[in-house]
C-alpha cells in the first residue's frame, strides 16, 4: 500500500505528463528488479489479511479450548480445521496470525505517521528558521538518541500501560529524530534556492513557503526512510510484545505469539514459533526490499546514470 | 594452509577449554539452577524462597522442619515452653562454632534474634516481617551459656514452628558490621560458607563442617528462563533445576541424563475477590463479587482438575479451602465443575444474562512468570468465567515492580491471581494469612466476623482437640463465604540429573545436606 501512495506527493508539483512518465519509469524499474514485485505481493497479502481478517479467519482468535491445546497443524477442532495447529491454550494459530497482521500493520503505519509528522514539522522549522529554535530541537533529538530506544519504550509502556494506542505513541515518538534530521538538512539547502527566494519575494506567507514550496521537494527521501522505518517499527512492536509490554493478552500479535512459543520449543511444537516468526521475517524483509528499490529509484544520481 | 588450520585449531582449543572446564560440574560439587535472583545474605533481610534456601546452608536455626513436617533439633538440642505459653527456652548443643572459629553460645543466639528486631536497621525479611509479627516477638535473652529464652507477646500454638525459621549467627562477627557488609559477607553457623557471589549469575558455597554435609561445594546458578534451565540440565551443566516448565517434562525425562521429580507443593494458588469498598463502588463487576452468592456461584464455573491436567501436566484435587491437606477440614468437598449450577446461582443472585449474553464484566489481574504457567492459568480461568456470562478481562502484569506493590497495598483486583506459601506442619500456619481483617496478608480485605472471632477461641483452647473443632468451624465459614476462588496447591517440578540422588520436598525447601553425588558425571 505504501507504494500506491508514495510517488504521488513527491511529484505533485510537476505537470501531469511528467507524472505519467515517472509512473511508467517506476513500473519498468519494478519489473526489471523483480524482487520488489514479490515484496509488494507479500505486503498486499499481509494487508489483505489485516483488512479482511475477521471475515476470512476460521475461528475466534481468543477462543480457548484447553482440551485441544498444542494440536498439530491440520487438526480438526470443534469449530473447524486448525490449519496451523493450536497454541498452549488451544487457540487457533492461523486465526491469531491473521489478526496479528492487523496489529503489526496498524502499529507500523500509524507509528510512522506519528513520528513522521512530528519529525517533519520539527525538521522544517529547525532548518528554515535556524538559530536558537534549531539548537533546541536538535539538542532535544540528541538527548533522545542518547537513550537506548528499547529502554525508553519500556519505561513509557510501564507508566502508560499496555495498549495499541500507547504502543503507537511510544514507537512514533521514538522515530521523530530520524525524520527531523533529514528534513532539516534538506530544508537548509533548499531555503537558499532561487525558487524559494521567488516564493518569498512574491509575498507568500512563511507557512506556505515551508509547506507548499519546500515540503513537496523533500518527499522523496522521506518516503525511502518511511519504508525502512515501517520495518523497524514492526520489529520493535514484536520485541515489546515479546517482552510482555505490547498490547493486552486478548489482542493477538506476532511478537506475543513468539513469546508464548518459547516454552514449547523443547517440546518440538515447532509451528508455534515458525509461523509468527515467518510472518515477521517476510513482512519486515518485504518492507526493506521495497525501501531499497525506492531509494535506488528516487536517488537523483542513480536517475542520471540510468 | 596447514599452518592456518593448526592456528585455527589452536584458537578453538584455547576458546573451548575454559568453557568445557566451567560447564561440567566438578566431582564433589553440586550445581543447582534456580529461577529467581537473590538479593541479600543478611539473615534478617532474607525473604524470597530461593534466597532462604541458599542461606539455610550457611546459617543454622534452633530447630528445623523436616520434609515430613516434624520439628526437629538443629543448633538446639531441647526446649521448654513456659506454662503460660509466653516464652520458650532453648538449650543449645555443646561445642557449636561459627564459620570464623568463634564459639556459638546462648548470647550469640539471643543477639541474632534481637538484631533482626532492631527497628534502627529497618529490616524487611521473613524473620521480622512474618515470624516476629505472627509471634509478637518481644525479646531474647541468654539465661546461661547454653540456654536462650525467647519472650513472646501472646500465646500462639504455631510459635515453635515459626521460631525455627530464624537464622542464628555469632555476635562478635555481626556487632559493628555495616549493613552492606552483612548483606554481602555473611559469617554463618551452618555447614557451608559463602565462597563467592556474583549477583545475577551465581553463588558458590564451600563446606566448612565435613560431618554435616556430603558435597564439598554447591554452586547456585541463576537461570531465569525455563527453557534455558532445562537445556542446561539436559546438557549436564547443572545437576538440579527448580520450576521445570510443565511442557518440558517430556523433554527432560526423554533426555536419558535427567528426570523430573514432581511433588505436591504447599503453595496455595487462588483467585482473590477483592472486597475493598473502592472496587465495589468503581465497577458493576467489583460490586457483584461483594455478594457471597456470586462468589459461591463462580466456584462452580471453573474446571480446576482440567486446568491442572492440561496446563500444569499434573493430576490435582481441587482445594477446599486455604489449608493444605491433610490438615484441611475432612468434611468439606471441593466445589465441583458444574457450569449449569454456576449459571443457576448467578440467575438467582440477581445477575441474569443480558441481551449480549453477559451478566457483568470484571477485570482479573495476574502475574506473568511468577507461578507455574500463571499467565495461561489466568487466561483459562478468564475463559471459564466468560463462558458462564461473566465477561472477564485478564490483565497480565510484571511481577516484581508492578504486581507486588498492587498486592501489598491490597489494590489488585477486583479479581487477582495469587499464590501464597503454605505448610503441612500445622493448619494454623496456613490460616495465619487471615489473622485479622487488616492483616497485610489478608489481600482481599475479607472481614467475616465468624472467621475472625475464631482466633480468640483458638488462643483460649487448651488441647489440640478443642482447637481442631474451632479450626474446622472456621474452615467451613471460609468455604461457605469464600473470599477466594479456590484453585489448587501448586505442584513443584524439579529436574534432577542422574549424577545426584536429590529428593525434593513439598515445602519448596531445597536443602542439599544429605544429597550424594552418585556418579562421576
Amino acid at each position: 500500500m505504501t507504494t500506491e501512495t508514495l510517488p504521488g506527493p513527491a511529484v505533485a508539483a510537476k505537470p501531469i505528463s511528467n507524472r505519467r512518465r515517472e509512473m511508467r519509469r517506476a513500473m519498468r524499474s519494478l519489473v526489471a528488479a523483480r524482487w520488489p514485485l514479490v515484496a509488494i505481493f507479500v505486503l498486499l497479502c499481509v494487508a489483505f489479511a489485516a483488512i479482511f481478517g475477521p471475515w476470512i479467519s476460521p475461528m475466534d482468535p481468543n477462543r480457548q479450548n484447553i482440551m485441544l491445546r498444542l494440536a498439530d497443524p491440520m487438526t480438526a477442532g470443534r469449530q473447524g480445521m486448525m490449519y496451523l495447529g493450536s497454541d498452549g491454550l488451544g487457540r487457533d494459530v492461523f486465526s491469531r496470525l491473521l489478526y496479528g497482521a492487523r496489529v503489526s500493520l496498524l502499529v507500523g503505519i500509524c507509528a510512522i505517521m506519528v513520528g513522521g509528522t512530528i519529525g517533519v514539522i520539527a525538521g522544517l522549522v529547525s532548518g528554515y528558521f535556524g538559530g536558537w529554535i534549531d539548537d533546541v530541537i536538535m539538542r532535544l533529538g540528541d538527548i533522545q538518541l542518547a537513550f537506548p530506544f528499547i529502554l525508553l519504550a519500556i519505561m513509557f509502556l510501564v507508566i502508560l500501560g499496555p495498549g495499541v494506542m500507547n504502543i503507537i505513541i511510544v514507537l512514533g515518538i521514538g522515530q521523530w529524530v530520524t525524520y527531523a534530521r533529514i528534513v532539516r538538512a534538506q530544508t537548509l539547502s533548499l531555503r537558499e534556492k532561487e525558487f524559494v527566494e521567488a516564493a518569498r519575494a512574491l509575498g507568500d506567507p512563511t507557512v506556505l513557503v515551508i509547506f507548499r514550496t519546500i515540503l513537496p521537494n523533500i518527499v522523496a527521501p522521506l518516503t525511502v526512510i518511511a519504508s525502512f522505518n515501517v520495518a523497524s517499527v514492526i520489529l520493535s512492536e514484536a520485541s515489546l510484545s515479546f517482552l510482555g509490554l505490547g498490547v493486552p493478552p486478548n489482542v493477538p500479535t506476532w511478537g506475543a505469539m513468539l513469546a508464548d512459543s518459547r516454552d514449547q520449543l523443547m517440546a518440538n511444537k515447532w509451528w508455534l514459533a515458525f509461523f509468527p516468526g515467518m510472518a515477521i521475517v517476510m513482512t519486515v524483509l518485504s518492507f526493506n526490499i521495497l525501501g531499497d528499490w525506492l531509494r535506488d529509484f528516487l536517488d537523483p544520481r542513480l536517475k542520471t546514470n540510468a | 594452509m596447514t599452518r592456518l588450520r593448526s592456528l585455527l585449531l589452536a584458537g578453538v582449543a584455547v576458546v573451548a577449554a575454559p568453557i568445557a572446564a566451567q560447564a561440567q560440574p566438578a566431582a564433589d560439587t553440586i550445581v543447582v539452577g534456580i529461577s529467581a535472583d537473590i538479593n541479600t545474605f543478611d539473615p534478617a533481610n532474607i525473604s524470597s524462597r530461593d534466597n532462604s534456601n541458599i542461606a539455610k546452608h550457611i546459617f543454622g536455626t534452633l530447630y528445623e522442619i523436616t520434609p515430613e513436617g516434624e520439628i526437629v533439633p538443629d543448633l538446639a538440642e531441647s526446649y521448654v515452653e513456659a506454662e503460660d505459653g509466653m516464652s520458650y527456652t532453648y538449650t543449645l548443643r555443646e561445642g557449636l562454632m561459627c564459620e570464623d572459629g568463634e564459639a556459638l553460645t546462648a548470647e550469640d543466639a539471643a543477639f541474632s534474634f534481637n538484631r533482626a528486631a532492631d527497628k534502627a536497621n529497618n529490616f524487611t525479611g521473613n524473620t521480622p516481617g512474618f515470624v516476629y509479627s505472627s509471634i509478637q516477638f518481644q525479646s531474647a535473652e541468654a539465661v546461661s551459656d547454653r540456654e536462650v529464652k525467647i519472650n513472646l507477646g501472646r500465646k500462639n500454638p504455631v510459635s515453635f514452628g515459626l521460631i525455627a525459621e530464624v537464622f542464628i549467627h555469632c555476635k562478635d562477627s555481626y556487632e559493628g558490621k555495616s549493613l552492606e557488609d552483612a548483606a554481602a559477607k555473611p559469617i554463618g553457623s551452618g555447614p557451608y560458607k559463602l565462597a563467592s557471589w556474583q549477583p545475577g549469575s551465581q553463588v558458590v558455597l564451600e563446606r566448612v563442617k565435613e560431618d554435616e554435609a556430603k558435597a564439598a561445594s554447591i554452586i547456585w546458578r541463576v537461570i531465569p528462563e525455563a527453557s534455558t534451565r532445562s537445556a542446561e540440565l539436559i546438557a549436564g551443566n547443572v545437576d538440579i533445576i527448580t520450576n521445570v516448565a510443565p511442557d518440558q517434562l517430556d523433554a527432560v525425562n526423554n533426555s536419558g541424563s535427567a528426570e523430573v521429580k514432581a511433588v505436591q507443593g504447599t503453595r496455595r494458588i487462588y483467585v482473590g475477590f477483592n472486597q475493598k469498598a473502592a472496587f465495589a463502588d468503581a465497577t458493576p463487576g467489583g460490586k457483584a463479587i461483594q455478594d457471597t452468592a456470586v462468589r459461591v456461584a463462580l466456584q462452580y464455573a471453573v474446571d480446576v482438575p482440567t486446568i491442572c491436567k492440561q496446563l500444569l501436566n499434573f493430576e490435582c484435587v481441587r482445594a477446599d479451602g486455604l489449608v493444605n491437606p491433610p490438615n484441611d477440614n475432612p468434611n468439606l468437598e471441593p466445589y465441583p465443575y458444574d457450569p449449569e449450577m454456576a449459571e443457576k446461582l448467578l440467575d438467582e443472585a440477581g445477575y441474569p444474562r443480558g441481551a449480549d449474553g453477559t451478566r457483568f464484566s470484571i477485570k482479573m489481574q495476574a502475574p506473568r512468570g511468577r507461578y507455574l504457567n500463571d499467565a495461561n492459568v489466568a487466561l483459562a480461568i478468564g475463559q471459564y468465567l466468560t463462558d458462564v456470562g461473566v465477561n472477564t478481562e485478564v490483565e497480565l502484569l510484571e511481577w516484581a515492580s508492578v504486581y507486588v506493590p498492587l498486592i501489598r497495598s491490597h489494590d489488585a483486583g477486583p479479581m487477582f491471581l495469587l499464590g501464597t506459601g503454605g505448610g503441612t506442619w500445622s493448619p494454623l500456619y496456613d490460616m495465619t494469612d487471615l489473622s485479622t481483617p487488616t492483616a497485610g496478608t489478608n489481600y482481599t480485605e475479607w472481614s467475616n466476623p465468624e472467621w475472625f472471632d475464631g482466633w480468640a477461641e483458638i488462643s483460649a483452647a487448651t488441647t489440640d482437640e478443642e482447637r481442631r473443632v474451632v479450626i474446622d468451624r472456621m474452615l467451613e465459614v471460609f468455604y461457605n463465604d469464600p473470599p477466594w476462588l479456590m484453585l489448587y496447591f501448586q505442584p513443584d517440578f524439579y529436574g534432577v540429573s542422574k549424577r545426584v540422588d536429590f529428593q525434593p520436598r513439598r515445602d519448596e525447601k531445597v536443602y542439599l545436606f544429605e544429597t550424594n553425588i552418585v556418579s562421576g558425571g
